[in-house]
């Protein structure tokens, strides 16, 4: 493309190209909570948000509009910078992982920001700046029901993201490289067979720890410790209201949306799926993984946190870390 | 540009250094010096060393640093005493800036601005293969040897942090 290459219209490019994609994220967002409301009142035999629009569609326009009209409340004898640091960190941080994410258009047709040889090593980056907004959210509410779960926060998060990073090892020694676009890519000649595969064929495993890891890192049930509402309130969001609130909301979601995006990507060949055009079927890979999410959080019952972080410690990583060495003596054996 | 993004995070990691040790509040100094870890990161990827980038905000910002805050959070929101001088303090700190400074500076004197090397491919130097070659072949060693270094010291904590049986 030679507007690409001009230099300014390569900034033109880039800007449009970013403000589109805030949009389609943040649209999907908005969508995302709804999508969670419906299925999380039907799996309790509940109709769900109905009343606002078709089908409830508008329910979370309302619900902003609420949100964005509150009273923006700050406790006494605060920090007012950290306090209102801590939010932002957490939707910078959320919204700068999809800088790195294909999003398969068509065929031969992808949609990025930055096609970067450290690729999915950024996303670890941005989404490890996440735990500062909960810690300083935490901190600086002055409550210590806040800073009690931010601390549980904080641990929860060092503790699976070890086990996030040991679970694509696997995936990045068999392709050999971070690129996310390569690893999709990533195609097997196997006799009669040449073309491209899912890599939780060669992953299992690896796709299992990284399921549990993710719902442990973006603070879901049944790892919602750091919110525990019967013994925290509400843990580090205890004492916002109003947009900061919603910042955090959104933070959680978009970081819901990321994981599942990665898993699709990672293990589930991406935009790839028989012959269905590749934007549905991306499309519908994250919202089975969306589904999926919301299923554990309708079905199962919160970890105690010793519960937690024994399986982070003692189970999950220690099976991570064999599950690489299996993997490269695997792959020196057949590959020589 | 490049020119310009170096010297918007020279300045951002001069400043979160002045933070540091500036601040009242020790949340706030640990905020400043995760500032400057992310300056730093910015500088590495203007060298082209995008691995470096990368594992500088993941490692320093993303987990010591965060290890520092919990500490921090741990003791709660207290501030630093009121400030007690030692006699003669701005004379001796006077003193040492200008040793430093005279140090920097000596050491300065046979530096010369010069071109990248010729030959080197931007688009491979720096990225994970280009620096994982250089780890598992010429430096293999030192790398191994640093392994064990971790290992040894991560023992250690743990021996001296458990309580011995007869504390029970």
């Amino acid at each position: 493309m030679s507007l690409y290459n001009d230099p300014i219209g390569h900034w033109v490019v880039v800007t449009v190209a970013i403000a589109l994609l805030l949009f389609v994220v943040l649209t999907a967002t908005a969508y995302t909570v709804w999508f969670e409301r419906v299925a999380l009142g039907r799996i309790q035999r509940r109709p769900g948000p109905n009343r606002v629009g078709p089908f409830g569609l508008l329910q979370l326009a309302a619900d902003g509009i609420k949100l964005a009209f509150k009273e923006s409340f700050v406790p006494a004898e605060t920090d007012k910078l950290l306090f209102v640091i801590a939010p932002t960190i957490a939707v910078a941080a959320a919204f700068l992982s999809w800088a790195v994410i294909p999003i398969g258009l068509w065929y031969n047709v992808q949609y990025w920001i930055a096609d970067v040889n450290i690729g999915v090593l950024l996303i670890f980056a941005f989404s490890s700046l996440n735990v500062y907004a909960i810690v300083i959210g935490g901190y600086a509410s002055n409550n210590k029901y806040s800073l009690l779960g931010g601390l549980r926060s904080a641990a929860q998060l060092i503790s699976y993201e070890m086990a996030l990073g040991l679970s694509l090892v696997p995936t990045f020694m068999i392709v050999g490289s971070l690129r996310l676009r390569d690893i999709v890519e990533y195609t097997v000649h196997w006799g009669w067979y040449n073309g491209p595969i899912p890599l939780i064929l060669l992953t299992p495993i690896g796709f299992v720890i990284y399921l549990m890891a993710a719902v442990a890192e973006t603070n879901r049930a049944p790892f919602d410790l750091p919110e525990a509402e019967q013994e925290l309130i509400g843990g580090f969001l205890t004492e916002y209201s109003g947009l900061k609130f919603v910042m955090f909301y959104l933070a959680e979601y978009i970081n819901m949306i990321t994981v599942s995006a990665l898993a699709a990507l990672l293990f589930f060949g991406g935009w790839y799926l028989w012959v269905i055009p590749p934007v549905i079927a991306f499309f519908i890979k994250i919202v089975l993984f969306l589904f999926l999410y919301i299923w554990l959080r309708g079905t199962f019952p919160r970890l105690r946190y010793d519960m937690l972080m024994r399986l982070g410690w003692k189970v999950l990583l220690p099976l991570a870390i064999a599950n690489v060495i299996v993997t490269g003596i695997v792959l020196v054996a057949t590959q020589g | 540009m490049a020119i310009a993004i170096f010297f918007i995070a020279a300045a951002m990691a001069v400043a979160g250094a002045v933070g540091v040790v500036s601040f009242r509040e020790p949340i706030r100094s640990v905020l400043s010096l995760v500032v400057v870890m992310l300056a730093l990161a910015i500088l590495f990827l203007l060298l082209s060393a995008q691995f470096v980038f990368v594992v500088q905000i993941i490692v320093y910002a993303g987990a010591v640093m965060v290890l520092f805050l919990f500490v921090i959070a741990l003791f709660g929101p207290s501030r630093e005493l009121a400030r007690t001088r030692l006699r003669f303090q701005s004379w001796l700190s006077g003193l040492f800036v200008l040793a430093l400074l005279g140090l920097i500076w000596a050491m300065l004197q046979g530096v010369q601005y010069r071109q990248p090397d010729k030959g080197v491919d931007l688009s491979v130097f720096g990225t994970v293969q280009a620096i994982a070659v250089g780890l598992f072949t010429t430096y293999l060693y030192p790398f191994e040897l640093t392994s064990i270094l971790l290992l040894v010291a991560a023992i250690g904590a743990i021996y001296l942090s458990r309580k011995r049986i007869d504390d029970l």
